[in-house]
């Protein structure tokens, strides 16, 4: 599982303060952690930067290419920003992201050709959100379409679901199984394509230090129905250990929940239970509650 | 080819919750179908049940085709009860409004006192609903609990904020709790999680909130319709209480209900029989004329009529 460092994101206060105050240590700091605990991006999620762009651009690219040989992944949905950022990064970058809608289409795939890169291509159109998986795989087949044509291979293409919260009034458990499905079927539909989510998105909204275990439990149901890539936090050393294949018979307790499989919670670990529970809401076996784990 | 209409069975079971005691005793739910699926394998042994409700202070709007059915009795609370038992009520709901800090800020024990001597003078069971001010309910609530010990009433709002005090006050005095959250399904269950940790589920009815025709009916409809979906269809331990649907308040309270009669009560009578088909079990509305309509609508067994 190729694990996109998620930490440098303007949400944080601390990133968007030292970016404005062209602060290095604090963002090096955290290119050099991700680095170090596995990852093997760095996504520079920038927001929609829209003052002095091409220069702060310049200034963080180079700054995070300082202290890490990673590649980078250039994250925001302003085109200008997105350029000034791709021409700087030494290493063949991820252009993170393009969609169906209309002016991502003129405005960002072209630049993914002119730059030779890697490309997210989420599932949004101009009608926002498709809401069935039908619906998410025919407008993802037509953006692919699209950028084939203007000359990127399937193979640069990193397609994107779009995870939501799970937290949200039950419609958001449909979604998350929604797209355990959708990433099974989707080389069949797209024979070459990868695939990449923003996982941590799947726990917002989530009480902070129940978080972790959602992500975790559902970053390892995607990489069972063949997930390549996921934007997450590589600071979570438990979730970069099921990564690297450890924990093994909790994967197993997963896979059961994920099979319809009875699991007996009454010979199961502490830790081991709180697995099962967990996969349980997120194939919406059980309805969420943030007591999921109390029950 | 001979058509054969398909018939659901269901895992899950609404639990049968029991309010009063004595001669004056109330059931609801108990039911193992989805709302109306009379056609499905089960039964639904309770049928929707109806209270008026009444305030603990004259109100202080007067819209006088809301009051006029009671006449002098609105300045006594223990006098609006007994003439709302004559219009064939099922339990009176008695609302404490006045203890709301917004309005009287009056003291927990005289509140108290009311709910005691009510009890001892009607013949039907009894609800009583705090202000829903969460820190005064959490003074008050406890008290009526401990005064009317044994009673079995039906009491609420229990809210996040202050279920372990209330709840606990329930659960030691034996009554039932009204568990209210504000419109969501995640919420709905969390609280009953908690909840359940110390009190039994059977002394736990649910309130989702009921938003009048207008002010949000739709919400109020799709949550009663997916709680019941999800613990009679999926046997979801903590969605597997009865509704409670206290909706009159919230009629009363719009420009069209107070605009002239005929439209209040259609208002009121709509936002009930709504509720009704998305499975509340037990409906508190305000004016007797719609409880009348809304009983006959809905036919005597609480079934369609055929």
């Amino acid at each position: 599982m190729i694990i996109i460092g998620e930490n440098i994101h303007v949400i944080a206060k601390d990133v968007s303060q030292a970016i404005r105050e062209r602060n290095e240590k604090v963002i090096q700091a955290l290119a050099r952690e991700q680095t170090q605990a596995g990852a093997h991006y760095i996504d520079l999620n920038v927001g929609p930067m829209k003052k002095d762009t091409e220069e702060t651009m310049k200034w963080l690219v180079n700054c995070v290419q300082e202290v890490t040989d990673l590649p980078l992944s250039i994250d925001t949905m302003n085109p200008v920003a997105m350029e000034a950022g791709l021409k700087y990064c030494k290493k063949r970058p991820l252009l993170n992201s393009a969609s169906g809608k209309t002016d991502s289409k003129q405005q960002m795939l072209p630049l993914a050709q002119k730059y030779n890169c890697d490309v997210v291509i989420s599932v949004m159109t101009d009608k926002g959100m498709p809401p069935e998986i039908e619906s998410k795989i025919e407008s993802i087949m037509d953006t692919v379409a699209y950028a084939n044509e203007l000359g990127i291979p399937n193979e640069d293409i990193w397609v994107d679901p779009i995870i939501l919260p799970v937290s949200t009034a039950g419609e958001g458990q449909r979604i998350a199984v929604g797209n355990l499905e959708f990433i099974k079927i989707l080389p069949d539909v797209l024979p070459g394509v990868k695939s990449t989510v923003g996982l941590s998105n799947v726990s917002n909204g989530v009480p902070a230090h129940l978080r972790p275990i959602l992500n975790r439990t559902y970053l390892v149901m995607l990489e069972r129905n063949g997930l390549y890539s996921a934007i997450a936090d590589p600071l979570d050393e438990e979730l970069m250990a099921f990564m690297r294949g450890e924990h093994q018979e909790i994967k197993n307790l997963i896979y059961k929940v994920m099979d319809g499989e009875e699991v007996d919670l009454s010979s199961l670990s502490q830790k081991e239970v709180a697995y099962v529970k967990t996969a349980r809401v997120l194939m919406a076996q059980t309805l969420y509650s943030d007591a999921w784990l109390e029950i | 080819m001979e058509y054969k209409a398909p018939i659901e069975a269901y895992k899950g079971i609404v639990r049968e919750v029991t309010i009063g005691k004595g001669d004056k005793v109330l059931k609801i739910g108990g039911e193992n179908i989805l709302p109306l699926h009379f056609f499905d394998e089960g039964s639904m042994p309770n049928p929707p049940k109806f209270a008026l409700e009444v305030l603990d202070m004259e109100p202080t709007e007067k819209i006088p085709h809301l009051l006029e059915p009671f006449g002098e009795a609105v300045s006594d609370p223990i006098q609006w009860a007994k003439k709302c038992e004559t219009f064939g009520v099922d339990a009176i709901c008695l609302t404490l409004l006045s203890t709301d800090p917004a309005e009287k800020d009056s003291p927990a024990d005289q509140a108290a006192q009311l709910v005691k001597r009510m009890v001892s003078e009607i013949k039907k069971p009894l609800i009583v609903y705090g202000s829903g001010d969460e820190k005064k309910d959490a003074e008050v609530l406890p008290k009526v609990a401990q005064i009317c010990a044994g009673e079995n009433l039906l009491i609420g709002p229990v809210q996040k904020e202050n279920f372990e005090v209330v709840g606990k006050a329930i659960l030691e005095n034996g009554h039932v709790a009204i568990a209210q959250s504000p419109l969501d399904i995640n919420l709905l269950k969390e609280l009953n999680v908690k909840l359940c940790k110390f009190l039994p589920p059977e002394r736990v009815v649910i309130d989702p909130l009921s938003s009048a025709l207008g002010y949000g009916i739709e919400y109020s409809f799709s949550l009663i319709e997916r709680v019941k979906q999800i613990g009679i269809i999926t046997k979801d331990s903590m969605t597997m209480m009865p509704i409670i649907a206290n909706l009159g308040g919230e009629c009363w309270k719009t420009k069209q209900a107070k605009e002239n009669k005929t439209q209040g009560l259609l208002w009121e009578g709509i936002t009930a029989l709504s509720l009704y088909l998305s499975g509340a079990n037990l409906l508190i509305l305000r004016h007797p004329e719609t409880l009348k309509l809304v009983k006959e609508t809905i036919g005597g067994n609480g079934r369609w009529p055929s």
